[in-house]
């Protein structure tokens, strides 16, 4: 097999982006997860995965990938204009004021990350209130070599292991379940990511109307350990 | 047996509103009202002086598949208009094409308008799209709601055939605000999972713009303390959601924070639209 030292590099800086050691505070929100299990609605192993696959084919699939996909087209032609506009659409998708403050937060702390790595775009983006985190994962996976296809399964499995850690954590579960929960939910990783990068324009947002709710419940929840 | 496909009805309503002097005093009149096919406004009254209330009247009585509906409201600079219909908007089953409806809803500068039409059925079986686009541009007032209750709660249908899609857009000076989807197939899990509609049949969307944390706190406390409501401050879009077993229940819920948010917002006592009691 031939050497290809930039496929090597690519694939590298795909795991730097999607570790949970990426400092972005992502593990900080539960996306409404944790007024589910408040709630009653998610109380169980069996539970969580219910939760999550429903939200995350509903969810990011329908919301967040198209966006990726479309911001990474745009970050490729240089075209940064589309790239607003596409976040914009994306933020204006979030249905509750913590998810929309979240993906501000997340989308504002990688472009900080990203400038300390060299990738000059990303300064402008630092504080910009349309900074959304898939715009900046967009801009990094273009900058880096890495293919729309594999930074939209890369996004869906930081956002898996992200909601994973927090249903281990609320309600609460052992490793192995978690474990568990990861490997079966992993499957679904990659038809998720096809169907969102298919969806046409007007086809784009969220169709989870609980978790919207959950999340916007959330806000007057008294005792709370996630900030979504 | 060969089956005959029903045409559906083509309906388009177009319907602009003015500030105008009228003797002494400023009313809001609709000044331009072009209808083509079966959509139809009433004629307006002014129940609380200033403000153009105004009915919007499909006569089939009910939609079938193929039905197509257009309207477009424009509300010029200090009108306000308020908007709504005599009774719940039925959706019949049907095969072939969906009913289609596209609203647009435009407000200039300083215009106001609510936008409070009631439930639509969506029958089991029928297949309904709704595009709803509310474009303001800076300075406007809007109070809005959507309302959809799938299958027949009360008559004890299920929603286990068919589809509706429903999308809601709000743009101020053509920056999005808000993009809020729905796409309930008969039958799916995004009917009876926690994530989606957690098994309630009726779902409610009220919007109002421009809001802040003193109007979703309005909200909140108006919208009590039932678990399918909820009130969230997106920017400047307050976004209350409903979600329950029937469309009364909705009803009462967002009538309840539209009458908390007017004063607030328009600047006006509630003046609930005689219409509803009937």
């Amino acid at each position: 097999m031939a050497a290809d030292p930039e496929a090597d590099d690519a694939q590298v800086r795909l795991w730097q982006l999607i570790s949970p050691a990426l400092p972005v505070g992502a593990y900080a929100y539960s996306q409404g997860l944790e007024y589910a299990v408040h709630s009653g609605r998610v109380a169980d192993e069996a539970g969580a995965g219910a939760w999550i696959r429903g939200h995350l084919h509903a969810g990011p699939a329908c919301a967040d990938v198209p966006v990726l996909g479309r911001c990474h087209a745009a970050w490729c032609s240089g075209d940064e204009r589309a790239v607003r506009r596409w976040s914009r659409r994306l933020l204006a998708n979030r249905g509750a004021a913590e998810l929309l403050a979240e993906d501000r937060q997340l989308g504002g702390a990688l472009a900080r990350v990203l400038a300390t790595l060299g990738v000059a775009p990303a300064g402008a983006w630092i504080g910009a209130p349309e900074a959304s985190f898939a715009a900046l994962f967009a801009l990094a996976a273009a900058h880096w070599g890495i293919d729309a296809g594999t930074a939209a399964r890369g996004y869906l499995w930081a956002w898996l292991e992200n909601q994973v850690a927090a249903a281990v954590k609320l309600i609460p579960l052992g490793q192995s379940a978690g474990q568990r929960l990861l490997f079966a939910l992993g499957r679904e990783i990659g038809s998720a990511a096809r169907a969102g990068l298919r969806l046409r324009d007007e086809e784009i947002g969220a169709n989870a109307p609980g978790v919207a709710h959950a999340a916007a419940r959330h806000e007057r929840q008294y005792s709370r350990l996630f900030r979504s | 047996m060969a089956t005959v496909m029903k045409p559906g009805w083509r309906a388009r309503l177009e319907l602009g509103f003015e500030r105008r002097a009228v003797g002494a005093a400023f009313r809001t009149v609709p000044t331009r009202r072009r209808h083509h096919g079966p959509l139809v406004v009433q004629r307006p009254f002014h129940p609380e002086g200033e403000v153009c209330h105004s009915l919007i009247l499909h006569p089939p009585g009910g939609l079938v598949g193929g039905d197509e509906l257009d309207l477009e409201v424009d509300c010029a600079p200090g009108a306000h208009a308020l908007l709504t219909t005599p009774g719940a908007a039925k959706c019949y089953r049907s095969a072939g094409p969906p009913v289609r409806v596209r609203q647009r809803l435009r407000l200039a500068p300083g215009a106001a308008l609510e936008w409070l039409p009631q439930e639509v059925i969506v029958y089991d079986g029928a297949a309904f799209d709704s595009v709803t686009c509310i474009e303001l541009a800076r300075g406007a007032r809007f109070a809005g709601w959507e309302i959809a209750c799938l299958g027949r709660p009360a008559a004890g249908e299920a929603f286990a055939r068919g589809r509706c899609r429903q999308r809601v857009e709000v743009r101020c000076d053509g920056e999005p605000l808000l993009v809020e989807r729905l796409d309930a197939a008969g039958a799916a899990p995004l009917l009876y999972e926690p994530w989606g509609l957690a098994g309630a049949p009726v779902s409610a969307l009220l919007l109002a713009v421009p809001a802040d944390a003193a109007l979703r706190d309005a909200a909140l406390a108006a919208g009590g303390d039932d678990p399918g409501f909820s009130a969230t401050l997106l920017d400047e879009v307050l976004a209350v959601r409903y979600l329950g077993a029937g469309a009364r229940g909705a009803r009462a819920c967002l009538e309840a924070v539209w009458e908390a948010i007017r004063p607030p917002l328009f600047g006006r006592a509630p003046d609930r639209p005689r219409i509803w009691n009937t």
